[in-house]
């Protein structure tokens, strides 16, 4: 029996930049089930980082429903990953993964426990001291991870977490994550632009159409866990649904590149360009996914 | 293809770098080698201790031609004493008191003419100085952290900041007659308005990321204020404090011109009446030596307090 975590009933979120209005999400439906992990994948600027904002609590929607079910007080209901740096300069390695905690009243003692444990997990054990201007961009997104992690939220709000990091750490995360989440009951929703990322992590991807962004697809990713990239790669299944994810997002990234220009339309909503459709023998532009 | 050690150079050859026209080669070379000692070798940098020597180099060049042009008479020394005269006076000053009676020398920290001014100056820099900065810090921080308190005093501070404090000196001492109040308040008037703008504009110039974190990991108000804002807005605070600081030598010669019979300013003005350019120039290294002393002192302060700016 799966219950809904998240509940989005028909969200839009309007910006006002300057005189005129910017759509960024229209009428967003979508639920999460408790317990799963989904991807959501979309062209850039389809408005991924501001729903994951909203649901965050960091910013207001225009109208629209929004149900998180909180079920032990004791943790936080979710923390955020955020896309940018967003690291504090002013505190070590150790303090800002303890930051949540700390907010908590926690104990010290717990906080040392979890802290080093994760200081551990995401290879900073030598930078524990370490202030974030003495670290490379992507050691600032593994405290940013680790973070997220220490405070033990029953929802996991992740923007593209992994963008900034090599190959290698990129792996020994995504499968970190993996193993926290399956020995755990998080919900987890994941923004991402890799489909093979998406692949590899979720339980379903759901795609969004582009500017201005809304619910286009969801995919179930049936494939066995516990997953890792070599034992996906190269499988019949996992090729099938990379191909499927491919054909519906390409249509949009497409869209995305015609209306380029158009994004900000005088007088608001609803008057997005006509919806042609990526044609099969129509080149994308690939570079716009990073795969 | 080049061969060279591999850690000390990059060789990136024609033929890769598109833009370079074909058999020309780009040699990236590494850092320079560090040696045992951990210096750094090459042709531009001489270490720290060359380094210091060369920065003396010039205030000494320009000791030895000043000192020259004096005594041949290309200046009027009777403007630009010899660096020579105005060291015998230095040399007199500390170790002679008011009166022109030599002093013993465990008596001349504390009577000698030159200590007493110093000390004199000295007090009323620091006193004026917490007066000015501490509640530049508590207003400032207030007016970043709560927007009533900003939209309500923020346009007074705009007001009165631009006012030139000396213009303020008379009206100080109308009100807080000649003594050491008067000296005290304007002091801080000029620490106060540098550390309270600062102190402000280091909280509202937090990056708005810093406000979301907190936020969503559930920082409550007080986590927010001691663990976030503060620390956030301290080395802005500390410009408040240096250009306080500054401000502060600035005004002590202005607020010791009347009223005083001793301390650095009261000595620049006195020399000036007796015509006694000496003592004059003695004055202006005593300033010089404090403002430096500041200086390296908010610096030391600074690095322990913002460990994590990085150096
Ligand atoms: N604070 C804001 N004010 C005005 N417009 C905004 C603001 N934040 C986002 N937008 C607009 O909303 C749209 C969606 O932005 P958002 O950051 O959510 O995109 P995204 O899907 O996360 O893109 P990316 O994949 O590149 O990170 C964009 O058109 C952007 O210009
Ligand atoms: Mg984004």
């Amino acid at each position: 029996m799966t219950h809904d975590k998240i509940t989005i009933k028909d969200v839009t979120k309007q910006f006002i930049v300057k005189h005129s209005i910017v759509t960024a999400l229209k009428d967003v439906s979508m639920t999460v089930h408790e317990g799963e992990f989904v991807c959501i994948v979309g062209p850039s600027g389809c408005g991924k980082t501001t729903l994951l904002r909203i649901l965050a609590g960091l910013e207001t929607m225009t109208s629209g429903r929004i149900e998180m079910v909180h079920s032990d007080r004791n943790k936080p209901l979710n923390s955020m990953v955020f896309q940018d740096q967003s690291v504090f300069p002013w505190l070590t390695v150790r303090h800002n993964i303890g930051f949540g905690l700390k907010c908590r009243n926690v104990d010290q003692k717990e906080i040392d426990e979890v802290t080093a444990r994760y200081i551990k997990m995401v290879g900073l054990a030598k930078f524990a001291d370490a202030y974030p201007y003495q670290l490379s961009g992507g050691m600032k997104q593994r405290v940013s991870v680790a973070r997220a992690f220490a405070n033990d939220p029953e929802i996991l709000l992740m923007d593209e977490p992994f963008a900034a990091l090599d190959e290698q750490n990129k792996i020994m995360l995504q499968e970190e994550l993996l193993r926290i989440w399956e020995g755990s009951n998080k919900t987890v929703v994941f923004i991402t632009h890799s489909i093979d990322e998406a692949l590899i992590l979720a339980d379903r991807v759901i795609i969004m159409t582009s500017h201005p962004g809304t619910f286009k697809a969801t995919v179930d990713v049936d494939l066995p866990r516990p997953r890792t990239i070599s034992t996906l790669r190269g499988k019949e299944k996992f090729n099938t649904l990379f191909m499927e994810l491919w054909n519906i997002l390409r249509e949009e990234v497409w869209k995305a590149k015609q209306s380029e220009g158009l994004t900000y339309e005088e007088g608001g909503p609803g008057t997005g360009p006509a919806g042609e459709t990526c044609e099969g023998s129509v080149i994308c532009d690939e570079s716009d996914l990073v795969m | 293809m080049a061969t060279e050690d591999p850690l000390r150079s990059k060789v990136l050859t024609g033929s890769q770098v598109g833009e370079l026209s074909a058999g020309t080669t780009f040699v990236a070379t590494a850092e320079r080698p560090i040696d045992a000692s951990g210096k750094v070798k090459g042709r531009f940098s001489l270490g720290p201790r060359a380094n210091r020597v060369l920065g003396l180099l010039s205030p000494l060049l320009i000791v030895a031609l000043w000192e020259t042009a004096s005594q041949t008479g290309v200046v009027d020394a009777r403007f630009f004493p010899p660096p020579t005269e105005i060291a015998e006076t230095f040399w007199h000053m500390l170790t002679h008191d008011a009166q022109g009676t030599p002093l013993p020398f465990l008596n001349m920290l504390t009577e000698s003419v030159l200590m007493k001014d110093l000390w004199v100056s000295l007090s009323r820099i620091i006193v004026g100085f917490f007066l000015g900065a501490v509640p530049g810090l508590i207003i400032g921080l207030s007016m970043g952290l709560f927007r009533p308190v900003r939209l309500l005093l923020r346009p007074i501070v705009s007001a009165t900041y631009p006012i030139p404090k000396l213009a303020l000196l008379p009206l100080v001492m109308v009100l807080f007659g000649l003594g050491e109040t008067s000296k005290y308040v304007i002091i801080a008037l000029g620490t106060f308005f540098m550390v309270l703008i600062n102190t402000m504009a280091g909280v509202l110039n937090l990056e708005k990321i810093y406000l979301d974190v907190a936020k969503n990991f559930g920082a409550s108000r007080t986590d927010f204020y001691t663990r976030v804002a503060f620390p956030g807005a301290m080395p802005l605070i500390f410009t408040g404090l240096e250009l306080g600081m500054g401000m502060a030598l600035l005004l002590i010669v202005a607020a010791e011109m009347n009223g005083a019979a001793e301390g650095i300013g009261a000595r620049v003005w006195m020399s000036y009446a007796i015509y006694n350019l000496r003592e004059m120039y003695v004055a202006f290294i005593l300033i010089a030596a404090l403002g430096y002393l500041f200086a390296e002192g908010l610096a030391a302060l600074e690095r322990k307090v913002v460990p994590w700016k990085p150096q």
